[in-house]
């Protein structure tokens, strides 16, 4: 090989404490090298057309630079060497800035580093190969898993932008969370008229499937040609036929059945529609209550159906899309708050969550929108807001914010006001977290305009009195003093975790969950959106507690993500992956187990098991290099041996 | 490029690309002063490091290795530091038997923003490298004599010849299957009465051949991946059986190709005692098995050897004489205690201190001859022609004699069998030069049983390795305890 060596000077940011020139003589002995330079700024214009025509003079086939990271300048340098007509991946870095000029203050131990850093780089250089990126065609369709408000958003932006969209909702109706709510802070407009436009867009856009009580039943494939089994739920009822008219709930003799999209401050009958503005409109018959399938005898709803649609027999099916990316809007549950014995466990009927108080605000809720205790029935005159309710809260092991609890408070302290004027409400907090545009204005003026009492303390117990009302137990902070409130109704701002399955789901598309559920965006700053494995993205809550704009914004940057890569006809894919050497393997399987990514399989070459990864789906972490005994599967510059070099180099 | 003589040692770092070579640029950016003896090895996952590369820079004159991966959770591949936790950690508990102190390697996890705690990560391992001083070499020693005499751990169960097993009901029984299969392996009458040599039965007049008894000392299931895809049947003792799991639970034979035939074992004879009883003969002229002895006529002297002084080792400790399961069981199997002895060979260094293990070690592995006979034996040396230790690409050995060689395979053997050794002590037997290598897998196998819910390879078919797979929250492995 004739390798070239360029040690920056980066101005006096390297050589200020490692004598360049030194290393520069150095690195002159190092095997194969044959010239070496010492730019001072390798980076700069000059330095790089310095490397292009010094590669053109000395017939370089492959370069070190010496420099800072190559996090830093690894692809620009590789850029340079292409010009200059060298494959990319002929080319090391040795980052003697941030890891020795910056980091050490003498200047003998520095150079002598510096040099050895050179000469680890140069060691495996000579063991690079070329490596070219291979290309594949795009299945330019979008699945989107869930319904809520952030789904939604995705599904509008690429079905506008003209991309094919398979919406999947585990519910009968898309709208998610935000669905259930009353009103939305800060503006306190109603919810329902902002989301059920868009719903009904979502209906009615001719590039938009929807498959709702849906779930994912598996995927495979990878970026740009994924493969997305869909269970189809049983849902009783021949949507194809259902127009729904709502007979069928009329007639339905079950009517104690749970009401789950009130949050169960209701009942509802075991065939329903679960709210008048859902999408689709259609009837689903609850399996669990319904006495024709319990017990075998009633069959009333279908009796009624003027379309015949009930067919008691239905069975789930599976129907298979392939798309080329998908994106993942699963949203959140509220954590079981019955962990705290200390406020009923549940037991009390007058101390409910936040989000079963938006169900009894609600004018489409059980009430008819008619603020009442759930107990009796009556007005209440006290209502006490308690907030993290199972949010930074250590000793149950959510240290977690839920962002949005604050504002909601602060909103349905409003609300209750505006219900019943001759209301009092307080609210117990920890801190009010009110950053965002309109928010902190809007808590204030439920303190200043609505008069709602912010105590700042935790409540250390809830118990009835007796007489009908309940006894709210705190502490007051600020002033250093225990509280006790007579409530008639106490709403508990439940802490988020990520919903039910979320975790079963991440598996399926091999992105990672962190310790509360939330699926893990590919960088906390800077990649918000995307996820370690190509072509999955995220949207809404699903990623981590937000309101809904912060929901919605991530959902149209989703969506820009998903166009922006479909803006090409072919991917390319990193050539920076394993491959397997087939005479050594021994068709083992033991990478094809512990691969994260199900990137190698079984082949049959000859009437032998092999292992072969498929290019595509390889992220190139190397685990099946480390597993493989006979080091069959190698991954391409990162190889056993390059590493090897890399060793020796340093220890003889 | 020496290092500067006499100020710095020599440590290497392996770096995750995304979470732990971004700290130390972060340290870097923050102009974090740090000590200088650190060289950092960019890979892509801290799962891309091998436990190998770290045995073989300590085995070549690294004072200390770090490596360092994402936190658990964060690995920018999903899993990748799940994997390397378990794989260093058995490292970690491996590498005191060899002599090596495992304060000189570390392992731990740091996030691309967490600069200062990198800063004070290399200054505490630095210094704590500089506290061990420059780590010994293991040198080119003058040869140890064999070990003799190791003390014999008390036997599990009773011993005996397996006089009468039911031998002819068993030939019967693969007489029977012989015409559905390409062969029975098992052993036959060897060059004289006391060896046996594998015996490959196709028609009837083979298995008249067969013979069971003491002398079975050699595990069958060695030859059996090479039949791979074909109709096969094998006679087992109950370790040889545990083998043949493993190599079901490796797909390198298929359950529906391979018929197991078992009788019980009451142990078999450790050659070498043997050996050294009859002393040197020209002509065995009569064996005669007692039932709990067996009496060997060479050149006219007769010697008993009762097999509770002559059986191995690994037969005093047997749990499960019996296969794990046949395809034809015959005879019950006896009832055995379980006895948690450590082998002696394990013994012995588990009661010296690091610098007697090194000198053990220097000189016990001088003797080898590099004939590879111990990986020829092993049933789980599946790669056969394309083992490392003879290939140059990858290049993970040279050719050169010297002791660090040496040993480096053994180190390779045994971390390779990580999980899947069975302990059926066949590498340690085929040694022609009798070096007590089998330790070294003892040692994996007690960390492996140790840190994963006592897994014990050889057992079951369907289970996961430990070593493929992986617990986020990891019960019996504490690393995060280090700072």
């Amino acid at each position: 090989m004739r390798i070239g060596v360029f040690i920056c000077h980066c101005g006096s940011n390297i050589a200020g404490t490692v004598d360049c020139t030194k290393v520069a003589e150095i690195a002159k002995k190092f095997p194969d090298v044959v010239y070496t330079a010492e730019p001072m700024y390798t980076c700069a214009e000059p330095g790089q057309t310095a490397m292009e025509d010094a590669i053109h003079e000395y017939r370089l086939d492959g370069v070190v630079v010496a420099s800072c990271s190559p996090r830093m300048h690894e692809a620009t340098f590789r850029r340079t060497v292409e010009r200059a007509g060298l494959n990319r991946y002929m080319f090391e870095m040795a980052n003697i800035r941030e890891h020795v000029s910056w980091i050490g203050k003498e200047k003998d131990a520095n150079t002598n580093k510096a040099a050895e850093l050179v000469e680890i780089a140069v060691a495996k250089l000579r063991n690079n190969r070329p490596l070219t990126a291979k290309t594949f065609d795009v299945t330019k369709k979008v699945l989107i898993a869930g319904g809520g408000v952030a789904g939604i958003q995705s599904a509008l932006d690429c079905a506008d932008g003209g991309v094919p969209v398979i919406l999947v909702e585990r519910e009968s109706t898309i709208g998610g969370k935000m669905a259930k709510l009353d009103k939305t802070f800060p503006t306190v407009d109603c919810s329902a008229c902002i989301l059920g436009p868009k719903m009904v867009d979502v209906a009615q856009h001719p590039n938009i499937t929807l498959h709702a009580y849906s779930e994912i039943e598996d995927v495979s494939g990878y970026v740009g040609n994924f493969s997305v089994k869909i269970r189809k739920l049983a849902t009783y009822v021949d949507w194809e036929k259902c127009t729904g008219c709502g007979v069928c709930s009329e007639k339905c003799p079950s009517k104690k059945t749970p009401d789950a999209f009130n949050e169960f401050t209701g009942t509802t009958t075991a065939v329903s529609i679960s709210f008048p503005q859902a999408i689709p409109k259609k009837a689903v018959i609850n399996a669990r209550h319904c006495r024709q399938l319990t017990k075998g005898k009633c069959g009333v709803c279908a009796k009624f159906c003027p379309t015949g649609a009930i067919d008691y027999a239905m069975q789930d099916s599976i129907v298979t899309e392939e798309v080329g990316c998908i994106i993942a809007a699963t949203g959140y549950d509220l954590m079981d708050w019955t962990v705290y014995r200390e406020y009923g466990g549940g037991a009390y009927p007058d101390v409910i969550t936040s989000l079963q108080y938006e169900r009894l605000l609600s004018s489409s809720g059980p009430t008819g929108g008619h603020l009442i205790r759930p107990s009796d029935g009556g007005e209440p005159q006290n209502v006490v807001f308690v907030q993290c309710v199972g949010s930074r809260d250590k000793s149950i092991g959510r240290p977690q914010c839920s962002a949005f609890c604050c504002m909601y408070t602060a909103k349905q302290a409003v609300l209750t006001k505006e219900h019943l004027p001759e209301s009092q409400s307080y609210v117990f907090y920890m801190d009010i977290r009110a950053p965002g545009k309109m928010y902190d204005e809007f808590t204030r003026r439920a303190m200043e305009e609505y008069g709602v009492e912010y105590i700042r303390g935790r409540v250390s117990a809830i118990y009835p009195d007796g007489l009908g009302q309940y006894v709210v137990m705190g502490s007051d902070t600020l002033l250093g003093e225990p509280v006790e409130i007579k409530a008639d109704l106490v709403v508990l701002a439940v802490g988020i975790e990520a919903a039910r399955g979320t975790r079963a789901l991440a598996e399926k598309l091999r992105i990672s969950y962190d310790k509360s559920g939330f699926f893990m965006e590919s960088h906390v700053k800077l990649k918000p959106v995307e996820t370690n494995t190509a072509g999955v993205f995220l949207a809404g809550v699903c990623q981590g507690a937000k309101d809904i704009p912060a929901s919605v914004a991530q959902g149209s940057a989703a969506a820009a993500k998903v166009m922006a890569l479909f803006a090409r006809d072919k991917l390319e894919n990193n050539p920076q992956i394993a491959f397997v050497d087939l005479r050594r393997c021994v068709g083992c399987g033991k990478c094809i187990r512990c691969c994260p990514f199900g990137a190698i399989k079984e082949k049959d070459i000859r009437g032998e098991t092999k292992a072969q990864v498929i290019e595509t789906v390889c992220q190139g972490c190397g685990l099946c290099t480390s597993t493989c005994p006979q080091g069959a599967a190698q991954l391409s510059h990162a190889t056993d041996n390059q590493i090897l070099a890399e060793v020796n180099a340093l220890c003889r | 490029m020496p290092v500067m003589e006499g100020k710095e040692l020599r440590i290497v770092g392996f770096l995750c690309n995304w979470c732990s070579y971004g700290s130390a640029d972060t340290a870097g950016v923050a102009r974090a002063w740090q000590p200088t003896d650190l060289r950092i090895i960019r890979v892509p996952c801290s799962g891309r490091v091998d436990p190998l590369f770290i045995v073989k820079s300590l085995l070549n004159g690294a004072d200390g290795v770090l490596v360092a991966g994402c936190h658990p959770r964060d690995c920018h591949y999903s899993a990748g530091n799940f994997y390397a936790r378990r794989r260093l950690e058995v490292l970690k508990r491996f590498l005191p038997v060899l002599g090596i102190n495992d304060a000189r390697f570390e392992y731990t996890w740091i996030s691309a923003s967490e600069g200062q705690r990198w800063q004070q990560m290399v200054t505490s391992f630095t210094n704590r490298i500089h506290a061990l001083g420059p780590a010994p070499r293991f040198e080119n020693a003058t040869p140890l004599p064999k070990v003799v005499g190791m003390a014999l751990p008390p036997s599990s169960r009773p011993l005996g010849t397996g006089k009468n097993a039911p031998l002819d009901d068993l030939k019967q029984g693969i007489k029977e299957k012989l015409p559905d299969l390409e062969c029975v392996i098992g052993w036959q009458r060897g060059y004289d009465g006391v060896h046996t040599a594998p015996l490959f039965m196709k028609i009837p007049e083979d298995v008249e051949k067969l013979v069971w008894g003491p002398f079975n000392v050699a595990n069958p299931a060695v030859y059996l991946p090479k039949f791979k895809g074909k109709k096969v049947g094998i006679v087992v003792k109950g370790c040889d059986s545990r083998s043949v799991v493993e190599l079901l639970q490796e797909h390198l034979v298929a359950r529906e190709d391979v018929t197991i035939f078992a009788l019980p074992c009451q142990g078999t004879l450790d050659m070498s005692r043997v050996k050294e009883k009859l002393g040197r003969y020209t002509v065995v002229d009569n064996v005669v098995c007692d039932e709990t002895e067996v009496i060997i006529t060479v050149d006219g002297k007769k010697h008993r050897l009762p097999m509770n002084d002559f059986a191995q080792v690994k037969c005093r400790l047997c749990t499960k004489p019996m296969a794990v399961f046949a395809d034809t069981p015959l005879g019950e199997s006896p009832e055995v205690e379980i006895a948690t002895h450590v082998p002696p060979e394990l013994a012995l260094l588990d009661a010296m201190n690091l610098d007697e293990r090194m000198a053990y070690w220097s000189g016990q592995i001088t003797r080898c001859l590099r004939c590879y006979a111990c990986r020829n034996a092993c049933p789980m040396c599946v790669c056969r022609d394309y083992c490392v230790s003879d290939s140059r690409d990858p290049r993970w050995m040279t050719q050169e004699a010297d002791v660090t060689q040496k040993l480096f395979f053994q180190a390779i053997h045994a971390l390779h069998l990580a999980g899947r050794c069975t302990g059926c002590g066949e590498c340690q037997r085929a040694c022609p030069v009798g070096i007590p290598i089998l330790a070294l897998r003892q040692q994996i196998a007690r960390t492996v049983e140790e840190l994963f819910d006592d897994y014990r390879a050889g057992f079951d078919p369907a289970a996961v390795p430990p070593l493929l797979s992986y617990e986020v929250e990891e019960k019996s492995i504490r690393e995060r305890e280090w700072k």
